[in-house]
């Protein structure tokens, strides 16, 4: 039996918990699970700090107020506070960053690593907007609504990542 | 629903995410770069899991009790540009957009940074969004599937569910989770023992 203090779960049991948030998702919120515009409905807050003109912007308009877009914003969030709590209860501690960047690109330090990360988190939601979703609005939700658009959306997203992935030394 | 109903529910269950996401170990870069160097399956394990409990779910909730599905619409341009877009930025970030706040949440520093640079990623994308739909225009009609087929949804929705649970099966024989997982849990199996030609691995 998957315990609370375990290290990891095995992926089926967590792919499972994971799926049965759409049924509160779609009960009481009247939408799909998502995760990518709850970074527009917070950038288009912290825009109208230095552009006093940002919330005309129509698409940061229809991001920044309301109940949908708050809801997400709380589902990240909470994505953290669920994830600090899982690794409380188990102890497995992360280091500063991950072993895995200095196998894949040589990076030890997260002054080597910090440049990289946000200029893959830039591209990531700057691609994520075009799409019009993430690997939880295309991906999770999309293709679990037999959606073609979706299923497209994340072959492409596969697409990249490998290609950019194959770039890097083998882990 | 007023805006605190929507934040209670919305961080309910994104902490039962955030805890799934943990225990999975599938924000962990390791995991992520290791899917898209196709060395390690559990990203994709987790995700078509998710997707079948989705298919289910969504098989029941519409087709018995008619709740309302919420398609995107097919984009040919917008998918395939910003899909590929996305999929280089996960590979750099090793992350996607839940899985950094999940990084944040255990631990990574370097999380910190994706998220920021997200946020000015989306920043940029709202004010260059007007012209980049006006490019990538289309029609743009919601495609599904089921209606393709001309089948139920939840029919088609059992049977893709199906499908995918064969198909796991199959992955899973092929390479246990309990391997790929690693000894720090963070996915990265010993480098010994990855540089071991394919024809040459054992099987413990």
């Amino acid at each position: 039996m998957p315990a609370l203090n375990d290290r990891a779960w095995s992926p089926y049991v967590a792919g499972v918990v994971i799926g049965l948030l759409q049924i509160p998702t779609f009960y009481f919120m009247n939408t799909a699970l998502g995760a990518s515009s709850s970074f527009v409905t917070v950038g288009a807050h912290i825009a109208t700090l230095f552009d006093s003109t940002a919330a005309n912007v129509k698409y940061f308009a229809s991001h920044m107020y309301g109940a949908k877009n708050w809801w997400q914003v709380a589902i990240v969030v909470g994505i953290a506070l669920g994830a600090f709590l899982s690794m409380k209860m188990s102890g497995a501690r992360r280091q500063t960053i991950s072993p895995v960047w200095n196998r894949a690109l040589g990076q030890s330090t997260l002054g080597a690593r910090a440049p990289i990360a946000f200029l893959g988190g830039f591209i990531m939601l700057f691609g994520a907007r075009i799409a019009g979703g993430c690997t939880s609005g295309h991906g999770i939700s999309g293709i679990a609504q037999l959606s073609a658009g979706s299923t497209l959306a994340v072959a492409a997203m596969f697409a990249g990542g490998i290609a950019t992935a194959m770039l890097m030394r083998r882990i | 629903m007023s805006v605190f109903t929507a934040i209670l529910i919305g961080l309910a269950s994104g902490i039962v995410f955030g805890f799934a996401l943990e225990k999975s170990r599938v924000f962990e870069p390791g995991v992520i770069l290791g899917q898209m160097q196709l060395r390690n399956f559990i990203m994709l394990k987790i995700f078509l899991a998710a997707v079948v409990t989705g298919l289910l779910a969504l098989a029941v909730l519409n087709g018995l009790f008619g709740i309302k599905l919420h398609l995107k619409p097919l984009l040919f341009k917008a998918d395939i540009i910003g899909g590929l877009i996305l999929g280089v930025g996960i590979a750099l970030s090793g992350a996607c957009p839940g899985t950094s706040m999940a990084q944040a949440g255990a631990g990574y520093r370097d999380a910190l940074f994706v998220i920021l640079g997200g946020i000015a990623g989306a920043i940029t994308y709202g004010y260059l969004d007007a012209p980049i739909t006006a490019a990538f225009a289309e029609p743009g009609a919601k495609v599904s599937f089921d209606t393709m087929l001309g089948m139920p949804f939840w029919l088609t929705a059992v049977l893709l569910a199906a499908i995918l649970v064969a198909f796991l099966a199959a992955l899973e024989r092929m390479t246990s989770w309990r391997t790929e997982i690693g000894s720090d849990v963070d996915g990265l199996m010993a480098p010994k023992d990855a540089d071991v030609p394919a024809g040459k691995t054992h099987h413990a």
